[in-house]
C-alpha cells in the first residue's frame, strides 16, 4: 500500500506484548494490572525523505491511516542526503538462546502473587520490632516484535522476561529513610524473593543517620547500580555513532585513541544467552552481534544503526532501537558489558583510604561537555579501608574524561542492572562536595 | 463513546465489584525533528483504546484495550474485575471509594486547532527556527529543532455517576543548538509550551526561541565550571519551580500517606517553612500545560495551597486518596494515556511572589550563585533527598552579576531546604516542563518569582 501511494521503500514495525503485574504497598498486596498491548508503526521513504505513524491497535483501518499519514509527512520532509536505504536482507541471523521462558509466559496469577508475599516477609524478618513500610511488585511480561521492510526483511521474535522489587521505608524518632532492590531476568529459575526482602531492608537500615562530610579531592567507588548509569548511560550515550557524527558527544573522532584506563574492557553482546538485551536482529531486522568498545582503554568502536553506518560507510553494528512500535530507529546498546577483574566490593573498599562509595545515583552527564554531577542517591563515606556512615546532600564532579582514565581497579562482583552488566570499579580521584 | 462506558462499567459490577470507572481516549500527535536543516524524524500517531478499573474491599485492578466494540469493553470488564475479586483476598486493608459526582463536556476553545494548519506550514515554522539558531553565529556548529503537538478527546466515566468529555491540545517548540569553538563544545535547550492551538507557536516569543537558545549556547562557551561548595543561591524563575516540585510537590502527591512514604507524612496542617512561603499547585490557570478542568477521574480540579504562609495545607489527591483520608477530593489524579492508571500529580506548581525587587536581591547577595534554566531534577519523597540541575549560572561577586558557569548542581533535603529560604521576589514566570512518576509522563508547568537560598551545597567539578 505504501508503495502504491508513492514510496519507494516502506517498513512495518509490529510490537505486541502481554504484562502481568502485582503491586504492594504498606506490606500488603493493593492492586493487579494486565496489559495487552499491540501496535505497528509504518515508515515510508520518498527519495530519500522518511516519514513515519504508528497506532495503538492492528485493525485495518487504522493501519491504512497510519500508512497514509506517513507518506504524506514523508513526502513534507525535507530530503536527508546522508540516507542511502534501510537494510536488506544479505545476511543470515545468529540463533540467540534463552530468549523465551515458557514458564514465565504461563506464570499463574498466583504465582506472582506468592512471589511478592515472599519478598515482604523476608523483609519483614529483617525489619522487625522497627517502624516500616514495604512497598514491593512483581512483574511478568512476554512479547513479539517483527520487522518486515521492502527491501525482503522479515523477522519475528518472541521474548520473555520478569522483573521484582522491594522498596522498604523505615522510620525512626529523627529520621526516615528508604532503599530498594530489584532482580530482573529472562529465566525464571534465577529468581530469589527471599534474598531480594532481605537485600533491599539490610540496604535501607544501612542508609539510616546519614551525615554530610568535608568535600574535596577523594576516590570514588561505584558500586554495580552507580556505575550502570555513569557508564550504562553516561558512556554509552556518547559513543552512539549518531551523537558522534553530529558533534554532539565528548567522544569525537577518537577511534583507536587511548580514552580510558587501560583496566577498562567493555563489549556489547546481543548474543548473550538469556541476556536481557539479547536479541537475534536489531529494532530495523538488522542482524545482531558482538563487538568490542573499549579494549584495554582503547576506543575500539562506535554504535550504529543503518543510517549511521550508511553515513559513515561502515560496518552495521545491529544497535537501531525502537520504544517498541511507537517511534524511529534510535541507537542504543544490546547488553553492556564492563569485563570483570579482581576484587570483591568490599575488597576495592578495603585498599581506599580517604573516598566515597556510590551504592546508587540517578544522574548522567552533559554529553556534550562530559562534565558529570551526580549526587549520590546512596552513598558512604570510606575512610582507612572502612566504610564510615552513610552520606546525605554529597555530589560528585568529574568531567567523562576523567572519569574513564582514572579507574584504577575493576572488581568481579559482576551484576546485572537495568541498564548494563557491570562489576564495582574504582576512581581514584574526583571532586566531592557535601553540606 | 458513553454507552461504551456504560456496557463496561454495567459489566464490572453485575461481576460482583463494587466501583468501576473508565477512561476512552482518542489522541494524535505529530512530531517533527530537524537536524541542520533536514528532516530527521516526521512522525504522527493515533492513540486509541480504553482503560477500566475495578475495585472491591480495598483491591484494584486494571487492564486496557483497544477493541472498541460494546462486546470488547464488557469482555476486558469482566477480566478486571474478576481480577479485582482475585486480589481482594489479599489486601490487608478494606476500604470505599466515594466522592462527588460530575457531568460536563468541556469543549476546548482554541483559535488555530492543528488540523487548520498544513503539515507544510509547521515543517516551514521548524525549519524556520533551525535556520535562526545556525544562523546566529558561525560558531553554532549544529542545530536540533523539534516541533510537538498533541490533541486529545477524552471521556471518562465511573460507577458513582460521573461523565466527564474532555479536551487536551499542547503545542511545543524546542530548540537545541551546539556551539564549538577549537576543542570547547558547549549546547543549550530553550523550549516552550502551552495549552493552545498553533497560534502560540506564531507568537515573538515562539518565533525567535532559535536565537535565545543560541545566543546561550555561544555564552555558555566562555563560562567556566562551577567549583563544588556551599553557596548562598539565587534560583531564576524556572529552577524556583523545579525546587518547588521536586523538593515539595511530590512528597505533597496523597498517594504517599496510605504508603507511608513522605517525610511530610505527619506534617499535615504543621509549619514547614518561613510565613512568607506559600506554594500552589493550580490546575485551573487558564492555557498552562497542566491545566484541565476535570482530573483524569472525572473529578473537578481546585486551586492547591500546599503550603500557605508557611504552613503544609492541601495535599493532592485521588478518589483513592481523598476517600481514605476523609479529605475533600481537588482532582489532581491524572495519566499519561488510557494506558496507564490515574495517580495523584501536579499540574501548573509554582511559589507564589512575595516583595523583593530582583536586582536587590542578587545586590543584596554579596557572595553567592545566580543558577538559571532547568536541564533536569528528581526527589525520592520517602527520604526527602533531592538534586536538580540548572542548564547555567553566573557567579554573585559583591553583589554583582558575574562570571557564567555551566552545569550546576543543587542537592538538598526537603525539611531542611525550605527553610533556608530568606528572600522571595515579585517577579513571576512559568516554563512548561513534563513530569514523570510511577513510568508515566504528564505535561506540567512550573515556575515562581526569583528567590534566595542560604548555604546550599552546590555541585562543581
Amino acid at each position: 500500500m505504501a508503495e502504491k501511494l508513492g514510496a519507494s521503500q516502506a517498513e512495518a514495525y509490529v510490537g505486541q506484548s502481554r504484562a502481568f503485574s502485582i503491586e504492594a504497598e504498606n506490606s500488603a498486596i493493593r492492586n493487579a494490572e494486565e496489559k495487552s498491548d499491540a501496535g505497528i508503526g509504518i515508515r515510508t521513504v520518498i527519495n530519500k525523505k522518511i516519514g513515519f505513524a504508528f497506532v495503538t491497535t492492528l485493525s485495518d483501518d487504522d493501519v491504512r491511516e497510519a500508512v497514509t499519514k506517513s507518506v504524506k509527512l514523508a513526502k513534507a520532509s525535507i530530503p536527508d542526503p546522508d540516507f542511502v536505504s534501510l537494510p536488506s536482507d544479505d545476511n543470515s541471523y545468529p540463533t540467540v538462546k534463552g530468549l523465551f521462558d515458557k514458564n514465565i509466559a504461563e506464570l499463574p496469577s498466583e504465582a506472582t502473587a506468592d512471589m511478592i508475599i515472599r519478598i515482604i516477609d523476608a523483609s519483614k524478618q529483617v525489619l522487625e520490632g522497627r517502624n516500616y513500610a514495604i512497598s514491593a511488585g512483581v512483574q511478568s511480561s512476554s512479547g513479539m516484535n517483527a520487522v518486515v521492510n521492502s527491501l525482503g526483511i522479515s523477522c519475528s521474535e518472541a521474548r520473555t522476561s520478569i522483573i521484582l522489587f522491594c522498596y522498604p521505608i523505615v522510620k525512626e524518632a529523627d529520621d526516615q529513610t528508604a532503599s530498594s532492590d530489584y532482580q530482573i531476568t529472562r529465566d525464571l529459575s534465577e529468581i530469589d524473593p527471599e534474598q531480594l526482602g532481605d537485600s533491599a531492608a539490610k540496604l535501607t537500615l544501612s542508609i539510616l543517620g546519614p551525615k554530610t562530610i568535608e568535600g574535596g579531592e577523594m576516590s570514588v567507588v561505584f558500586a554495580p547500580l552507580g556505575a550502570g548509569t555513569v557508564i550504562g548511560h553516561g558512556f554509552a550515550g556518547a559513543i552512539s555513532a549518531e551523537e558522534v557524527q553530529k558533534g554532539r558527544s565528548y567522544i569525537s573522532n577518537a577511534f583507536g585513541d587511548v580514552i580510558a584506563s587501560e583496566k577498562l574492557d567493555i563489549i556489547d553482546d546481543a548474543l548473550l544467552t538469556s541476556g536481557l538485551g539479547s536479541r537475534s536482529f536489531d529494532a530495523e531486522g538488522y542482524p545482531s552481534q558482538r563487538a568490542s568498545i573499549i579494549e584495554k582503554g582503547v576506543l575500539k568502536g562506535l554504535l550504529h544503526n543503518s543510517y549511521t553506518a550508511n553515513k559513515d560507510g561502515v560496518q552495521n553494528t545491529g544497535n537501531a532501537s525502537r520504544p517498541s512500535y511507537s517511534g524511529l530507529p534510535s541507537i542504543s546498546t544490546s547488553n553492556f558489558i564492563i569485563s570483570p577483574g579482581k576484587g570483591t566490593l568490599d575488597e576495592l573498599i578495603s585498599e581506599i583510604d580517604k573516598g566515597v562509595l556510590c551504592r546508587n545515583t540517578a544522574d548522567q552527564p552533559n554529553m556534550t561537555t562530559g562534565d558529570l554531577s551526580a549526587m549520590l542517591y546512596e552513598g558512604f563515606y570510606i575512610e582507612k579501608g572502612e566504610i564510615k556512615h552513610p552520606l546525605k546532600n554529597t555530589l560528585v564532579g568529574i568531567n567523562m574524561r576523567d572519569l574513564l582514565q582514572r579507574i584504577s581497579r575493576v572488581g568481579n562482583d559482576t551484576r546485572t542492572t537495568l541498564s548494563m552488566i557491570t562489576p564495582s570499579f574504582v576512581v581514584e580521584r574526583a571532586t566531592v562536595t557535601s553540606g | 463513546m458513553e454507552d461504551l462506558a456504560l456496557a463496561a462499567i454495567d459489566a464490572a459490577l453485575k461481576t460482583g465489584v463494587s466501583f468501576a470507572d473508565v477512561r476512552i481516549e482518542n489522541s494524535t500527535t505529530i512530531i517533527i525533528e530537524l537536524n541542520d536543516g533536514i528532516t530527521r524524524k516526521s512522525m504522527a500517531s493515533r492513540m486509541k483504546g480504553a482503560g477500566i478499573r475495578a475495585f472491591i474491599d480495598g483491591a484494584w485492578a486494571f487492564a486496557q484495550t483497544t477493541d472498541l466494540t460494546k462486546a470488547g469493553m464488557r469482555a476486558t470488564s469482566e477480566s478486571v474485575a474478576k481480577l479485582a475479586l482475585a486480589t481482594q483476598e489479599k489486601v490487608a486493608e478494606r476500604f470505599t471509594i466515594n466522592g462527588p459526582t460530575f457531568e460536563a463536556n468541556v469543549q476546548l476553545d482554541v483559535k488555530k486547532p492543528f488540523d487548520k494548519v498544513s503539515i507544510d506550514e509547521k515543517m516551514d515554522f521548524v525549519k524556520m527556527i533551525d535556520d535562526q539558531a545556525r544562523d546566529f553565529d558561525e560558531r553554532i556548529v549544529s542545530t536540533m529543532t523539534i516541533y510537538g503537538e498533541l490533541s486529545s478527546d477524552i471521556f471518562i466515566a465511573n460507577s458513582l455517576g460521573t461523565r466527564i468529555t474532555l479536551q487536551n491540545s499542547i503545542p511545543r517548540i524546542i530548540s537545541i543548538p551546539t556551539a564549538k569553538e577549537g576543542s570547547n563544545r558547549q549546547r543549550m535547550q530553550e523550549s516552550i509550551s502551552l495549552r493552545s492551538g498553533f497560534e502560540e507557536m506564531e507568537t515573538e516569543q515562539a518565533q525567535n526561541i532559535g536565537t535565545k537558545a543560541a545566543k546561550l549556547a555561544i555564552d555558555l562557551l566562555s563560562s567556566k565550571s562551577a567549583e563544588g561548595g556551599i553557596y548562598d543561591v539565587v534560583l531564576d524563575p524556572a529552577l524556583n519551580g523545579v525546587v518547588t516540585h521536586e523538593a515539595f510537590g511530590h512528597a505533597a502527591e496523597a498517594d504517599n500517606w496510605p504508603a507511608h512514604s513522605t517525610v511530610l507524612e505527619d506534617k499535615i496542617g504543621k509549619e514547614v517553612g518561613p510565613e512568607y512561603l506559600s506554594i500552589s499547585d493550580d490546575p485551573t490557570l487558564v492555557g498552562m500545560r497542566g491545566s484541565t478542568e476535570y482530573d483524569w477521574e472525572g473529578t473537578k480540579t481546585k486551586k492547591r495551597f500546599l503550603v500557605k504562609d508557611g504552613i503544609f495545607t492541601d495535599l493532592l489527591h485521588s478518589l483513592e486518596t481523598s476517600s481514605r483520608l476523609e479529605l475533600e477530593p481537588n482532582g489532581a489524579a491524572r495519566s499519561q494515556s488510557f494506558m496507564h492508571v490515574p495517580v495523584p500529580r501536579m499540574s501548573n506548581t509554582f511559589m507564589e511572589p512575595r516583595d523583593w525587587d530582583v536586582d536587590e536581591l542578587i545586590e543584596d547577595t554579596k557572595h553567592g550563585i545566580l543558577l538559571c534554566g532547568f536541564n533536569y531534577g528528581y526527589t525520592q519523597s520517602a527520604k526527602g533527598q533531592f538534586m536538580f540541575q540548572a542548564s547555567h549560572g553566573y557567579l554573585i561577586e559583591n553583589g554583582e552579576k558575574g562570571t557564567m558557569v555551566r552545569d550546576v548542581s543543587l542537592a538538598g533535603n526537603i525539611l531542611e531546604v525550605l527553610a533556608k529560604i530568606d528572600a522571595i521576589g515579585k517577579d513571576f514566570e512559568l516554563e512548561g516542563g513534563t513530569c514523570g512518576k510511577d513510568g508515566q509522563n504528564v505535561p506540567t508547568m512550573t515556575g515562581g518569582p526569583h528567590a534566595r537560598i542560604r548555604q546550599a551545597p552546590v555541585g562543581g567539578m
